[in-house]
């Protein structure tokens, strides 16, 4: 392997900079922890690098009623943060701690899945993305990000540098279901964010991992979930519309028929922690 | 292929190597610095045996080119390693088996430095959760844990600082 150049600016302005000089070659990194093992191995064989680390966009801040998040924030910052708890559990079940203390909450929206289990939980809570390139910022849904496996609405000469979450009202769950309690692949990861108007769901937010070409939202099953009171039918529907709409793929963790009917238990499983009568949790 | 010139601190003494574009730290120690204790196991971040502390915190070396570490401070098992006898870490992992062929040794103690600087005290889920990121194909991990418990319990009574 042979890598050219090397290139780690130190500020945004220096890094869309270098970006439109070298093109779209340069591989763009934060954490290294899903590019280094490629390019270690010799699968992916880049010509030029920039790293991110010291580009000044680790930031992790509440302000304006959101928590904003540098893009390449750690996951052990995401993990310490106190604001949001159900992104600190995301961050908990990711990878070990080293990892944690260099991947990236950017890096994790661009991690092939089953990886991307911070994202999860990211779309649940409607976060937004914020891309910055030579013509400027723009800003839109985490939901309208993702475009396909490996691919996203981010133009070549754009980076993405913050993430804006919006302080959760209502109630969150989330579940990692994997082959071991840590340090694990996802079968299936459930991010759930309920907004209720008494004793009805207002609004439905159920958020997939691993069972699709990226983190996808069952909007199916939250659309059965709103109007309802969260009783043992609507959990039972809402699970079964997450069954028919996840789109599962087979790899050395499960198949896609195991993480299909995975989907609908831990779905179930994750509305049953917000059902009346269970310990509602605040998010 | 332009090379650079790069400092940091390793074990307390600033150290310039000659590095080309995104060399890892990993091999800029074991292969230009001889420090060789940080082992070179998966270069996929997945087993562990390159953990080293930056700025006190554990990292895979083999995932960090060393241009992302200059002018930070870097702490290998070398550097951990007193010039007379062993840190209380190596000191109960001997006491209690907790290594057969070794190679995983170093990631687990430097691991387990981490874990006792920010938990003195830690139960034994804490050090079996701070420890899942490094492997071990030996000892089954359960005499890893009993030292790493019986190496807080010896640093518990002493003044425990951070060894630097």
């Amino acid at each position: 392997m042979t890598v050219r150049i090397y290139v780690t600016p130190s500020s945004l302005p220096e890094a869309i900079g270098l970006l439109e000089r070298h093109g779209p070659g340069l591989l763009v990194m934060a954490g290294g922890t899903v590019a280094m093992p490629l390019i270690n191995d010799g699968i992916s064989l880049p010509d030029a690098v920039m790293g991110l680390r010291r580009a000044g966009l680790d930031r992790l801040e509440q302000a304006d009623g959101a928590l904003r998040i540098g893009a390449t924030a750690t996951l052990t910052q995401l993990l310490n943060q106190r604001a949001i708890p159900m992104l600190s559990e995301a961050a908990r079940s990711t990878a070990s701690w080293a990892i944690r203390n260099m991947g990236t909450v950017g890096g994790n929206l661009f991690t092939p899945p089953p990886g991307g289990d911070v994202a999860v939980a990211l779309l649940a809570l409607d976060a937004s993305v914020t891309l910055a390139g030579p013509r400027g910022e723009r800003t839109m849904p985490l939901a309208d990000f993702f475009t396909g496996f490996l691919t996203s609405q981010l133009a070549s000469d754009e980076l993405l540098v913050e993430l804006r979450v919006p302080m959760p009202s209502g109630s969150t769950a989330y579940i990692k279901f994997g082959r071991k309690h840590a340090n694990t692949p996802a079968v299936v990861t459930v991010a759930v964010h309920l907004t209720w108007d008494g004793d009805t769901i207002a609004r439905a937010r159920v958020a997939l991992g691993a069972v699709g070409p990226h983190p996808i939202r069952a909007r199916q099953a939250e659309r059965v979930l709103v109007g309802t009171s969260l009783d043992a039918d609507a959990i039972a529907a809402a699970a079964a519309a997450a069954t028919r709409e996840c789109e599962p793929f087979t790899d050395a963790i499960a198949t896609d028929w195991y993480r299909r009917r995975m989907t609908g238990l831990f779905v179930g499983r994750t509305l049953e922690q917000l059902a009346p009568g269970a310990a509602r949790r605040g998010s | 292929m332009a090379s650079t010139i790069v400092t940091f601190e390793l074990g307390g003494r600033e150290v310039e190597v000659m590095v080309k574009p995104l060399m890892t730290l990993q091999t800029v120690l074991r292969h230009q610095l001889g420090a060789t204790a940080t082992k070179e196991g998966c270069r996929q971040g997945g087993c562990g045996s390159c953990t080293v502390l930056v700025d006190g915190e554990p990292m895979l070396s083999c995932l960090l080119p060393v241009e992302d570490v200059a002018g930070r401070r870097v702490t290998t098992l070398e550097s951990l390693t007193p010039a007379e006898g062993l840190h209380p870490i190596q000191q109960a992992f001997l006491d209690h088996r907790a290594f057969q062929c070794g190679y995983c040794t170093p990631g687990m103690v430097m691991l387990s430095k981490a874990l006792l600087d920010h938990s003195p005290a830690p139960s034994r889920e804490e050090i079996a959760r701070a420890l899942t990121g490094n492997i071990c194909r030996c000892t089954g991990y359960q005499p890893i844990v009993r030292a790493v418990a019986a190496a807080a319990e010896m640093t518990a009574g002493s003044e425990g600082g951070p060894v630097r």
